[in-house]
C-alpha cells in the first residue's frame, strides 16, 4: 500500500516548486475575518486566477474549462493551497462543484459547454437547493414545482438553508416536475442564473455568525414566484432527477474523498501553550493533554476515512457505503472533538468575549458550527440509513452508490 | 497512492483462506478452543510450513524476509477465523526482539528455529502489578557465578504454556531504562508455566522459583537493549493489529448476514433501524481500525517514523475490537452467546488482545507525551 498522496517524483517536485512561486506571486496573505467582502473578494479574485491557468478544477476535461491534469498534479495544487489553509476553490461553491460534477454525468454536449465554463474557471459562484421547508431530509419529497409552458418551465416554491453570505450567480436546483404521487419519478434539475425576476433571496437567522459551508451559520431562504426559466436549463431529462442526484449525493456525502489534515489539532495545542492554568501554561495539564488527545484520535480516523474515499474515488473502485460513512463520522465526531475542546479549555472553549477570549473566537463559532454541521447534505441519522442499504443490512442485494465521475 | 493489495498480497491472503476453509473451518476452531493447548499441530504446521510465522524474519536468517504489510495481510486473514495459536508471540514479536536486540550468534542460534516452528518463543514483559513498558518490569534477578537465579513471576504472557523459550525482560539496574532480556529455555529447572483460566485466548504465568539462567542467555548486552526493544514493540504491534482487524471483519460480516436472514415481527431484523444502527457503528469501529493499522504498516515499511501511527493503530484497534464484537452482540442478541455459533471466538479474542502489547490507555497516554511533536509534524 502507498498513503502517499503523490509519489515523490523529479517531475513532481519541479511542479510543486512551480505551483509553490506561483502561489508565492498571486495568494495573497489574508489576515482577519475571513467572510469579510473586502477578504472575500480577494479569495474570488484568486479564484480567477487559479482557473485561468486551469489549476482551480485541475482534473476537470479541459475541453469544458478544467485544468485536464492528472491526478498527482492534482494533488499537489490541493497540497499546496492547503498549506495555505485554503481550499478549491478557497470560497464556497458547492453548487458548482456538485451541479458541476452532475453536469459531467447527466447533461448534454451543449450543457456541458455553455455551463461548465464559467464554473471551472471561477467567474461565477453557484449555489445548491436541495432542501424544502416540508421536506427536510426527504429529498424526494420537495415541494418546489415547476411546470412546463412552452419553452420554459415556471417555479414556484421555497428552498431553505442555502448558501452563504455573498451571494450567488447561478443556482443548482431540484424541483416536481411530474405528478406529486409519482415518487422519484417527478424530479428534475436546473442550473438557473440567480437574478430571475421572482428570486428572492433572504438570509436566516441561525445558531452562529460568519462563515461559508458546511456547517457555516450563515444560511438563506430562497423565494421562487413563478419565476420562468429557459427549457434548456433542465438538466438530465425531465423527471430522472432522483438518478442525477444519485451523482450529486453521492460527492456531498464524503464519496469524493478528501486528502486535507484538519488543523483543529494543531491548532488546539497553539492554544493551549497560551492559555494559563494555575500559573503553568494549559498544556502542562495532564488531563487538557487526554482532551487533546482524543481532538487527534478522531482527527485522523476522520481523515484516514476521506483519504481511503479519495483513493477509492479517484481509482474508480466500487464504492459502496464509504461515502456516508465519512459524512457520518465527520458529522457526529466533530461534536466529539467540540466536547473534548470543552474539557481541555474548560468554559473559554464557548467564549467569544472580547477581553477573556483566548481563539480568535474559533473555539466558540466550531462549538456552535459542528452543531449546524449536523444535517446539511442529510442528517447523521440519513447517513445511517443510507450506509445500511448500501451494506445490504436485512436485503439480500445492496444498493450501489452514485455514479461519479470526479 | 495506492490503498490496495499487491499480487503477492493477494495470494497470500487467499492461502491463509484456503487454509481456513479446508482445514480450520468456525466449527473445527470452536472445538479447538476447549483444548489445553488452544490450537493444534497441524494449525502450527501449516503456519510455519507456508512460511506465515517467520515472515518478516530475514532472509538470512530463514525467514520469509516480506515487508511488515505482508504479514498484517496473513495475520488480518488468520485472525479471521480466528486461528489461535502462537503465530504473532513467537515469529513476529520474539522474532523482531531477537533481530533487533541479540548478538549475531544468537540471530543465527534462535532465529531459523523460530521461521521453521521448531521452536516457539515468547516475550515475558508484565508482573502481577500490571504494566505495559519497561516501567513494569521489577523481576530483578541475583548473580550466582556464572548463572543469574530468578525468583518471582510474569502474569499475562501470552502462548507461555506452549512456549520453549520465554524472553524474560529483568530489571539489572537502578536507572529506569535499565532492563536486560534473558532468553529462558522453559524446560530450565525453577521455571513453570501455566495458563491462566477466565475469558482469556492464551495468557499464561510464568513461575521462576530459584531458576538458575546462564549469564549467556542475556540477549544482547545487560542494559544495553532498551532502544531495540521498544523498535521491536513498535514494529510487531501493527502485525497484531492486523489479527483484530480480521477478528472485527468477521463480526461484521457474521452481523450483515444475520441481519438478512433472521426474520422477527415479520420482517429481517436488518431492516430495523436499530438494528442498522449497531452494524453501522460495527463498521466504523472496524473501519477506523482497519486503516490507523495500515497506515502505520506503510509508514514502518517505508521508513518512515511510525512511532505515533502505532500508537494510534493500537489504541483504535483494543478499542474498536472489543466494541465491534459488542455491537455484534446486540445484533444476534441469544444466539450470539451460543458457543456453537462462533461469534464469542472473536469476543473472547477483543477481550484477551484489548491489553496485548499495552492497552488503548496506554497507548493515548503515550500519545499525550508526544503533543508536541505531533503538533510540529502532524505527517
Amino acid at each position: 500500500m502507498d498513503f502517499s498522496p503523490t509519489p515523490d517524483t523529479p517531475e513532481q517536485q519541479a511542479f510543486r516548486k512551480e505551483v509553490a512561486a506561483w502561489m508565492k506571486e498571486n495568494v495573497p496573505d489574508i489576515q482577519g475575518d475571513r467572510d469579510s467582502d473586502e477578504n472575500y473578494a480577494k479569495y474570488r479574485e484568486v479564484g480567477r486566477k487559479l482557473g485561468a491557468k486551469g489549476w482551480l478544477r485541475p482534473t476537470a476535461p479541459k475541453e469544458y474549462g478544467g485544468g485536464g491534469l492528472p491526478l498527482d498534479q492534482a494533488i499537489v495544487i490541493t497540497e499546496e493551497m492547503a498549506e495555505r489553509d485554503l481550499g478549491l476553490p478557497p470560497y464556497y461553491d458547492s453548487g458548482g462543484w456538485l451541479g458541476g460534477a452532475s453536469i459531467l454525468v447527466w447533461g448534454t454536449e451543449e450543457q456541458k459547454k455553455r455551463f461548465l465554463p464559467p464554473i471551472f474557471n471561477g467567474s461565477l459562484v453557484t449555489w445548491q437547493l436541495l432542501t424544502a421547508p416540508e421536506a427536510g431530509s426527504d429529498l424526494a419529497g420537495t415541494t418546489t414545482e415547476a411546470v412546463r409552458d412552452g419553452d420554459e418551465y415556471v417555479l414556484n416554491g421555497e428552498k431553505i438553508f442555502i448558501g452563504g453570505s455573498h451571494g450567488c450567480d447561478m443556482m443548482w436546483t431540484i424541483a416536481r416536475t411530474g405528478p406529486k404521487n409519482e415518487r422519484h419519478k417527478n424530479l428534475s434539475w436546473f442550473m438557473i442564473p440567480s437574478d430571475l425576476p421572482g428570486v428572492t433571496i433572504r438570509p436566516m437567522d441561525m445558531l452562529g455568525d460568519g462563515g461559508e459551508g458546511v456547517g457555516a451559520s450563515v444560511k438563506n431562504t430562497i423565494y421562487f414566484e413563478n419565476v420562468r426559466v429557459p427549457a434548456s436549463a433542465l438538466v438530465g431529462g425531465e423527471n430522472n432527477g432522483w438518478q442525477v442526484a444519485s451523482t450529486h449525493l453521492e460527492l456531498e456525502h464524503g464519496g469524493g474523498g478528501n486528502i486535507g489534515r484538519e488543523t483543529w489539532f494543531s491548532r488546539a495545542v497553539e492554544m493551549a501553550k497560551k492559555l494559563k492554568k494555575n500559573g503553568r501554561p494549559l498544556l502542562e495539564d495532564a488531563e487538557a493533554r487526554t482532551s487533546l488527545v482524543d481532538v487527534f484520535v478522531h482527527s485522523e480516523i476522520n481523515r484516514l476515512f476521506g483519504v481511503r474515499n479519495f483513493w477509492m474515488n479517484r481509482t474508480h473502485q466500487p464504492m459502496a457505503y464509504e461515502g456516508p460513512q465519512s459524512s457520518y463520522y465527520r458529522k457526529v465526531h466533530g461534536l466529539d472533538i467540540t466536547k473534548a475542546l470543552h474539557d481541555a479549555f474548560g468554559p473559554y472553549a464557548s467564549m467569544n468575549d472580547e477581553k477573556w477570549d483566548v481563539s480568535g473566537g474559533e473555539l466558540d463559532q466550531y462549538m456552535r458550527g459542528s452543531i449546524v454541521a449536523l444535517h446539511p447534505g442529510g442528517t447523521a441519522d440519513i447517513q445511517k440509513v443510507i450506509m445500511a442499504r448500501r451494506i445490504g443490512m436485512g436485503r439480500d442485494v445492496a444498493e450501489s452508490a452514485g455514479k461519479t465521475v470526479e | 497512492m495506492d490503498l490496495s493489495l499487491t499480487e503477492t498480497q493477494q495470494l497470500l491472503k487467499q492461502s491463509v483462506e484456503d487454509f481456513i476453509t479446508r482445514d480450520a473451518t468456525r466449527d473445527t476452531l470452536i472445538e479447538v478452543e476447549q483444548t489445553d493447548r488452544g490450537f493444534t499441530d497441524e494449525i502450527w504446521r501449516t503456519a510455519s510450513d507456508n512460511g506465515w510465522v517467520g515472515i518478516v524474519i530475514p532472509e538470512e536468517y530463514g525467514g520469509g524476509g516480506a515487508e511488515f504489510t505482508d504479514a498484517a495481510v496473513v495475520f488480518e486473514a488468520l485472525g479471521k477465523g480466528p486461528v489461535p495459536g502462537p503465530m504473532f508471540s513467537s515469529g513476529i514479536l520474539s522474532g523482531q526482539i531477537l533481530l533487533h536486540t541479540a548478538t549475531e550468534a544468537q540471530k543465527k542460534d534462535y532465529l531459523p528455529r523460530i521461521a521453521s516452528g521448531d521452536i516457539i518463543c515468547t516475550f515475558a514483559l508484565t508482573e502481577p502489578d500490571y504494566t505495559w513498558g519497561v516501567e513494569g518490569v521489577h523481576l530483578r534477578p541475583t548473580e550466582d557465578g556464572d548463572n543469574y537465579v530468578l525468583n518471582g513471576t510474569k502474569l499475562f504472557v501470552y502462548d507461555a504454556h506452549v512456549a520453549d523459550f520465554v524472553i524474560t525482560a529483568v530489571r539489572t539496574g537502578d536507572k529506569p531504562d535499565d532492563v536486560s532480556l534473558l532468553m529462558v529455555d522453559t524446560k530450565t529447572a525453577g521455571v513453570s508455566t501455566r495458563k491462566l483460566a477466565g475469558f482469556t485466548t492464551s495468557e499464561s504465568e510464568v513461575v521462576f522459583e530459584n531458576a538458575k539462567i546462564p549469564k549467556s542467555a542475556v540477549l544482547g548486552s545487560v542494559n544495553g537493549i532498551k532502544a531495540g526493544l521498544d523498535k521491536a514493540i513498535t514494529n510487531s504491534t501493527p502485525i497484531l493489529c492486523a489479527y483484530k482487524v480480521g477478528g472485527a471483519q468477521a463480526a461484521f460480516e457474521l452481523s450483515v448476514e444475520y441481519s438478512r436472514r433472521r426474520v422477527q415481527f415479520g420482517r429481517p431484523i436488518g431492516r430495523f433501524q436499530f438494528v442498522q444502527n449497531h452494524i453501522v457503528q460495527l463498521v466504523n469501529h472496524l473501519d477506523a481500525a482497519r486503516w490507523t493499522t495500515y497506515e502505520a504498516l506503510w509508514k514502518l515499511d517505508t521508513g518512515r517514523d511510525a512511532t505515533v501511527s502505532v500508537h494510534l493503530a493500537k489504541a483504535v484497534t483494543s478499542e474498536g475490537y472489543r466494541s465491534a464484537c459488542d455491537y455484534a452482540h446486540e445484533v444476534h442478541a441469544g444466539i450470539g452467546v451460543m458457543r456453537e455459533y462462533g461469534l464469542t471466538l472473536y469476543t473472547r479474542g477483543s477481550r484477551s488482545l484489548y491489553h496485548a502489547m499495552g492497552g488503548p490507555r496506554y497507548h493515548r497516554k503515550r500519545l499525550a507525551d508526544l503533543i508536541e511533536t505531533i503538533a510540529a509534524d502532524p505527517e
